[in-house]
């Protein structure tokens, strides 16, 4: 296959999605200026200027019409998708670590940064009152006491938010109440991604402790390991096919003391069922900080500590391939 | 290729001025092979060094079906830092890469990490040896490293058949000592004892089981050689040099056994070996010079 490669960040990528059709692709990176490009062939459609900061994250809604970035400049924006116009600000006290649509739309979550003396928190907008969003008061705040939450996502639903912690809990959050639903902690160090199948029956999440774990998503049962030797950054499900997809590497801070090669900085690929490893694909030159599978899991793209984002079209011996038992 | 087919190709405004400026180009051209869906354009400009080149690009137009959300978003205009980009790729931000393959990892033979360390490649092949136990590590990686115990093992075997010859001309002691082309003093040389009188064999009785310990560090205590030395038989004396002022060893000690075959024994089994991560060199004491 030939990946193609988008340059259009200074600094490492920090997520990239796919919206619902799988035609554009969302970017940001540490660098101020999210990215939206066509899927095809890889053209650059926009980008969002306006941050401040580092960009965390970024969602964008089913129908492809807003977008949310979430920054370290203790923001949070909505930007039309279109015209890439700002629409709203939200101004948090922290830094906003992930953020997320709903599957409507109608609401959205964002979760802060325990900086500066101030907890983590979840906070839940409702997207369609504007007098909320300029105000910066969301309908509903959970505080989080414990470890701060690092990766979020919505639950089936929406009745439920699934976080992942840094100290490898994760946790289920009710979205009326607030209340903690659930708790497991089954990784024991920071959890780095959580990421659900196409039906969101299973979700699997990605740690610094090197492995990634699948879930049943409703009673949070551990159902798979899939080890590895370094940290993992994010992991993702095929939605046609058993496999998961692992991008990781060593800290970003150990890179320069090796080389390319024992860097391990490839993306690799897993049986979904058999925990085991049956294909890796070469080419960052740093650690892979996010992975993602087109929604009609032709392709998939990722995005490293090197700044790059790759788009993979799978080879017909991808989809050939056989398990050997 | 989103918008190249339904927006005329307009030209970027650096392509404008370039133009302006070079004047007499010739006009680009564009071929369209319906049959088989390639588009060629063919560009005229002048380089960095002033010469006319000529670009033709290729384009191999696919049609596609998609839905109509989708096709509606291809239509969208550019914004942002792409604002100004011409339709299509900006070769600036899109690159094609090289071919690249998933590589397969059959599960029968796996074990790929391997392969991919060289130093753990050179682990199947025995390029390392332990000195102490032949083992596949560096000495100083040793399990045994300061215990000795399969030096002992080792000596209470080979070495002692070895010296056995050795020990029966035991005032031949210098001959024992590497014969590397160094300079032995003549009346170390083979045969030189031979002249000296009964007396003086007497005095030399205890040097001739006297070793001499070099290479040691700085740390090293009379008691470490104790223990070092002792498996080898009973030890008369130890004398380590040592610095004056400092108290530290100077790197060299003397020790004299009672029986000349522990001695050799010391030798054999000593030298060479890793102490403090220094490798020790043990050989025969050299008479003293006030002899």
């Amino acid at each position: 296959m030939k990946p193609i490669l988008l340059q259009g960040h200074e600094r490492s990528i920090t997520q990239v999605r796919y919206n619902r059709e799988g035609d554009l692709i969302f970017s940001c990176a540490k660098d101020n200026t999210p990215n939206i490009w066509y899927s095809i062939n890889g053209e650059r459609l926009g980008s969002f200027n306006g941050h401040n900061g580092a960009v965390w994250c970024m969602d964008v809604n089913w129908d492809s019409t807003k977008v949310l970035t979430g920054s370290a400049d203790n923001t949070c924006k909505l930007w039309d998708c279109e015209t890439g116009k700002n629409l709203v600000t939200i101004d948090t006290r922290t830094g906003v670590r992930t953020c997320s649509f709903s599957f409507s739309g109608r609401v959205l979550a964002l979760s802060t940064d325990k900086t500066m003396g101030l907890p983590c928190e979840i906070q839940f907008y409702d997207v369609l009152d504007p007098q909320q969003l300029r105000a910066s008061k969301p309908f509903l705040s959970i505080p989080i006491e414990g470890s701060k939450v690092t990766t979020a996502l919505w639950g089936p639903f929406e009745e439920y938010m699934i976080t992942g912690h840094e100290n490898g809990e994760m946790c289920q959050y009710d979205t009326k109440t607030g209340e903690l639903v659930l708790s497991i902690k089954e990784h024991n160090k920071q959890i780095n991604d959580i990421q659900g199948s196409k039906d969101l029956t299973m979700i699997v999440s990605a740690s610094k402790d090197t492995t990634a774990k699948l879930f049943d998503t409703s009673t949070l049962d551990h159902l798979k390991t899939y080890k590895t030797e370094r940290p993992v950054n994010s992991a993702a499900i095929s939605p046609i096919k058993d496999h998961v997809v692992l991008g990781g590497g060593q800290e970003a801070m150990e890179v320069t003391t090796t080389s390319t090669r024992i860097g391990k900085f490839d993306a690799r690929f897993f049986s979904l069922v058999f925990e085991e490893e049956f294909a890796r694909v070469k080419g960052h030159f740093g650690p892979i900080n996010t992975v993602v599978f087109h929604p009609d899991g032709r392709s998939y793209a990722s995005g490293g500590e090197d700044g790059f984002i790759r788009v993979h079209n799978f080879d017909q011996s991808y989809f050939e391939h056989n398990f050997e038992l | 290729m989103p918008s190249l087919e339904s927006e005329p190709k307009g030209i970027s405004w650096a392509e404008q001025v370039e133009a302006g400026d070079e004047g007499s180009l010739p006009p680009s051209s564009e071929d369209y092979d319906e049959k088989n869906g390639i588009k060629t354009i063919t560009e005229y400009k002048y380089n960095d060094d002033n010469k006319l080149i000529k670009v033709v690009k290729t384009y191999k137009v696919e049609v596609r079906r998609v839905s109509k959300s989708i096709a509606r978003r291809k239509n969208w205009k550019k914004y942002g830092l792409a604002e100004r980009d011409p339709p299509g790729p900006n070769p600036a931000n899109t690159i094609i890469s090289e071919e690249i393959m998933m590589q397969f990892i059959n599960s029968k033979d796996q074990q790929p990490e391997k392969e991919e360390d060289p130093l753990a490649k050179l682990k199947n092949q025995k390029i390392v040896q332990c000195r102490i136990c032949k083992g596949d590590h560096w000495t100083t990686k040793c399990p045994y490293k300061d215990t000795l115990a399969p030096l002992q093992e080792q000596l209470t075997e080979d070495p002692n058949k070895k010296l056995a010859g050795e020990s029966t001309g035991a005032l031949q002691a210098p001959s024992s000592a590497p014969k590397t082309g160094k300079y032995i003093p003549p009346s170390l040389r083979e045969g030189a004892n031979k002249g000296r009188g009964e007396t003086m064999a007497q005095g030399r009785k205890d040097e001739a089981a006297t070793i001499r310990v070099t290479n040691l560090s700085e740390e090293t205590r009379e008691t470490d050689l104790q223990e070092l030395f002792r498996p080898f038989g009973p030890i008369s004396r130890i004398y380590l040099a040592k610095d004056k002022l400092t108290g530290q060893s100077k790197g060299f000690a003397f020790i004299n056994f009672h029986r000349r075959e522990d001695a050799a024994r010391a030798i054999a089994g000593v030298s060479g070996f890793g102490y403090d991560h220094l490798i020790l060199n043990v050989e025969w004491a050299k008479p003293s010079g006030n002899q």
